[in-house]
């Protein structure tokens, strides 16, 4: 794409730029131009960055149905941490009565108790004893024991990370957005052009003929 | 799909308009807003909806016996905890609601206030050949 401006820089992942056509005339090469393998070009880029958008599209829905898994796992995890915890901690006056009250009943020693999903539409109850253990599920059939707050740190670095992902992609699918739209207005602007110079032949054939 | 389409039957009038790098970038911007604005609308009317869930869920349990323990729902299983301690939890993850609400308010502000200047530029020089509009 010789005759383009700002085509060379890519997107820091990657992506390349959409070309823009500055003189849609300098583009085809002439005003006796081929249109249609111009058009061509434009359509297959197009198709391809459409592509990209559509893969880039999944990854994200992939990436939002993680985040709120592991934020899920991270907030059962400190709800444990929390009540381990328990009594320690205590920031003002009426935190102090209200974890007072607290004290009581797990001074009781009284486990924990859970409501859990045994399979869907069945629960079971369990009683939780104090733990400083997790188990964490690690994918391809795989658990892990981590302490309490290893667990914590884990869940929370991988939060981290996937909202990091998540973040650099809405950029490139907002990169992709805009390449896109070069492309569409190029595909346009080539079209408009066209008709344009088809009008121009007809009249000039017109006026041939009568004169 | 798209947002921006030059219409063919104003082909003339297009055509008869250069479009310049710093038109196309103009374009680009507000087709970029325009999918942000998008995305984070719908982000909004999730919160939006798990705030108004909470707000019945604290009233629920302001109505409740506070002697009782309550089932409170935490990753996938249900905890048998303390009145006080469901309601704090609730306030709490109230509150953090709030503040993405206004903050994701306050991003699509800003998006739409930079999408009606561009509007105004481009519609300015394009007039009919370009549709700006969803």
């Amino acid at each position: 794409m010789a005759s383009t401006e700002e085509s060379q820089d890519n997107n820091p992942r990657g992506i390349p730029k959409a070309p823009f056509i500055s003189d849609v005339e300098k583009y085809i090469g002439g005003p006796d131009g081929d249109v249609e393998s111009a058009m061509k070009k434009i359509q297959d880029a197009l198709a391809k960055y459409r592509y990209m958008d559509g893969n880039l599209a999944q990854r994200r829905r992939g990436l939002e149905e993680k985040i709120p898994d592991i934020r899920k796992t991270l907030s059962m995890v400190e709800f444990l941490n929390e009540r381990r915890e328990g009594k320690q901690k205590s920031d003002d006056l009426e935190e102090n009565l209200d974890d007072l009250d607290l004290e009581d009943e797990t001074a009781d020693k009284k486990p924990l108790v859970t409501t859990f999903e045994l399979n869907e539409t069945l629960y079971a109850e369990a009683e939780l004893e104090d733990t400083d253990v997790v188990y964490l599920w690690l994918g391809a059939n795989v658990m892990l024991s981590y302490n309490i707050t290893e667990a914590m740190e884990l869940l929370a670095t991988k939060l981290k990370n996937a909202e990091a992902s998540l973040q650099s992609l809405q950029e490139d699918l907002e990169f992709l957005r805009e390449q896109i739209t070069v492309m569409e207005v190029n595909t346009a602007r080539l079209y408009n052009w066209d008709v344009v110079r088809r009008r121009e032949r007809r009249a000039k054939e017109a006026s041939a003929s009568t004169g | 799909m798209s947002s921006l389409r030059i219409l063919s039957q104003e082909a003339e009038s297009a055509s008869s308009t250069e479009v310049t790098w710093d038109d196309q970038q103009r374009i680009n911007t507000f087709s970029k807003l325009n999918s942000r604005v998008r995305s984070l609308f719908e982000k909004l009317q999730e919160v939006k909806q798990e705030k108004e869930a909470l707000d019945d869920l604290s009233v629920e349990l302001e109505l409740g016996d506070e002697d009782e323990l309550v089932m409170y729902k935490i990753g996938e299983s249900f905890l048998h905890v303390p009145h006080n301690r469901a309601l704090k939890r609730v306030e709490k993850d109230k509150s953090s609601l709030e503040s993405q609400i206004s903050d994701l308010s306050g991003r699509i502000g800003e998006c739409e206030m930079e999408m009606q200047k561009l509007k105004t530029v481009l519609y300015a020089k394009f007039g009919n050949a370009i549709n700006l509009d969803e």
